[in-house]
């Protein structure tokens, strides 16, 4: 593991920003962070590049204690923040070489090639860019860098469809090269579409993980029953759960391959059928949304248990 | 505890005002001795002896008749108003720069996102400006010596009596700066690091006058840092004037160096928010 957490705290007075965190990533792969805003992801991130001394608990970076040996951590990590500040007066290549000069393993040239693919004008002044532009300025600097480990807090945040495309490329491209990169945002869609594994923050605790090769297993099963009530078969009891049931109706979730569920429905009397893929906005929303707090029998197909686990 | 780059970029954020400050204490000295020139001595001397009441002379730490010199008259330049606070505005900003000044801006974050120890960074900022501080004395006493050498008091002054007020004038600026920089390591705002700064100022400033004005208050001018910023007193061009430097850049750059020191510490335990 390149990043591991022990039940990981940090509280400011009565407020409790993360609690018993534990979390663990494996070396080269993506992992998301995904929960509302003040859920504790920021916190999580700053406390794993040494910003902020736990309240209790430990957080390891390469073996390596992130409150003890911050410096040996950060030389391990390249960590892009939530909302990337430059110095105003520099000209965006200015800054590049500044970073690149700060730190050996950050490639000048790699940090200019990244940049040009976001269509950057790096000869602009900081002040005069967009938001949009610094991010993507800070991007060249982070992804460019040369280390195991990646942190990305909403690195898509302010960019232009094409340029969130081609970070989400450069994301991909950075754990084909061997990086592992966290990855945290508020766009279901791109760590759907880019991570590997995800857990759900809520109120400074992991509520839930998720691998997302699970989850596009899984999918919601809606049928309009014209026979009677169905009994699911022995064999599909590891991998169907009941959500909703009535006389006529009947949810049914699945978390594996649907060959034997479709074989079983056919032999049922339905009237209606449909069939959906369980996307992580469903998985999302049920831990976050007010009208669906979990441990309601709502539940997709996992029980109340916190954190809850989706492998 | 020492980063070329920050060096590097610590004193091209300082160049600017750097340079205003420069430019303003290389012209003040030519234009305050050629201005106080044009007032005869006898003019001078009859105004500050005869006019102005012999109890004000406690305001101005040595005797009118001192003060009515060509000594006296060039070294009241580095009690006016351009020169002081010219050196706490530098040492303010400067210091006040060094954590919240870049918290306040979002810019730490990314710095300290780098393989960087908090105390580097720190150090290495503090370093640049006590060498800028340094500069400017520099540039001041230049001028001091070349308005002098050069002006309409040629031969009528030694220029060399003037370096030990340039350099209390130094030991202000490290005082100042590192007082900064202490506050400024606790805090998250730098508006608020320069007001806590001006609160000091403004009370070092009046527990000074009135511990000169009231001899039943006269304790209270110890608890001021201008008790030992007095360079009008350091132009007797005497040995007892270097020692009387001595106590007073000791007790000034003692303070600054101390809450650099505090400040380093309390930087490099406490918790970095999020840029606000």
């Amino acid at each position: 593991m390149i990043v591991s957490t022990e039940n990981l705290s940090k509280s400011y007075g009565s407020l409790c920003a993360l609690k018993d965190c534990n979390v663990a990533v494996g070396s080269g792969e993506i992992f998301g962070l995904l929960g509302p805003n003040g859920a504790g992801k920021t916190t999580l991130l700053r406390t794993l590049l040494g910003f902020i001394k736990p309240t209790s608990g430990r957080a390891f970076v390469a073996g390596l204690d992130c409150h003890l040996e911050s410096v040996q951590v950060r030389q391990n990590t390249s960590y892009l923040p939530g909302e990337a500040r430059l110095f105003r007066r520099m000209k965006g290549h200015s800054v590049l070489e500044f970073f690149a000069r700060l730190r050996g393993d950050c490639n000048r040239t790699k940090c200019f090639e990244i940049a040009e693919r976001l269509q950057l004008d790096c000869r602009r002044q900081v002040s005069r860019m967009s938001t949009g532009m610094r991010q993507k300025l800070a991007l060249s600097m982070v992804l460019a860098i040369d280390c195991p480990l990646v942190i990305l807090d909403e690195p898509t945040a302010n960019l232009d469809p094409s340029a969130r495309a081609e970070v989400l490329d450069l994301v991909l491209e950075a754990r084909s090269s061997g990086r592992t990169v966290i990855f945290s945002s508020h766009v279901l869609s791109e760590i759907e579409s880019t991570c590997d594994r995800v857990v759900i923050m809520r109120h400074g605790q992991i509520a839930h993980e998720q691998s997302i090769a699970t989850l596009r297993k899984c999918h919601r099963i809606y049928a309009q029953l014209n026979g009677p009530r169905c009994q699911i078969p022995a064999n599909l009891s590891d991998t169907i759960c009941v959500v909703k049931e009535s006389a006529s109706e009947i949810v049914l979730e699945s978390t594996d391959s649907l060959t034997l569920v479709l074989d079983w429905l056919s032999n049922l009397q339905l009237s209606e059928l449909k069939i959906e893929p369980v996307g992580l906005s469903a998985v999302y929303d049920h831990f976050h949304r007010e009208d669906n707090r979990h441990g309601t029998n709502t539940s997709l197909f996992h029980s109340a248990s916190s954190p809850q686990q989706g492998s | 505890m020492w980063s070329t780059t920050i060096w590097r970029k610590t004193w091209g954020d300082q160049a600017l005002l750097g340079l205003a400050f420069a430019v303003l204490w290389a012209a003040f000295p030519w234009l305050y001795i050629g201005l106080s020139a044009q007032i005869e001595m006898n003019a001078f001397q009859d105004v500050l002896l005869r006019a102005i009441p012999e109890d004000w002379q406690k305001m101005s730490g040595v005797p009118f008749s001192e003060v009515a010199t060509h000594v006296g008259r060039v070294a009241l330049a580095f009690v006016d108003p351009v020169v002081v606070l010219t050196a706490t505005v530098w040492g303010v900003t400067r210091g006040s720069d060094a954590v919240s000044g870049q918290l306040e801006r979002g810019t730490l974050e990314m710095i300290l996102a780098q393989p960087i120890r908090r105390r580097t960074l720190y150090s290495t900022q503090a370093l640049a400006t006590i060498c800028g501080g340094l500069c400017l004395c520099t540039i001041l006493y230049a001028s001091v010596f070349t308005a002098i050498q050069f002006g309409p008091w040629a031969g009528k002054v030694d220029p060399i009596r003037f370096l030990p007020p340039a350099l209390n004038v130094f030991g202000l600026m490290v005082c100042m700066s590192g007082l900064a920089a202490g506050v400024s390591a606790c805090d998250s705002y730098r508006w608020r690091t320069i007001g806590i700064l001006c609160a000091f100022y403004i009370t070092s400033l009046l527990t000074k006058l009135v511990g000169r004005l009231s001899e039943a208050l006269s304790w209270t001018g110890y608890l001021s840092v201008f008790n030992a910023y007095e360079p009008q007193r350091l132009v007797g061009g005497e040995w007892s004037d270097w020692q009387l430097l001595l106590q007073y850049n000791g007790i000034l750059c003692g303070i600054g160096i101390t809450s650099y020191v505090i400040g380093g510490y309390i930087f490099s335990k406490r918790d970095l928010p999020a840029p606000l």
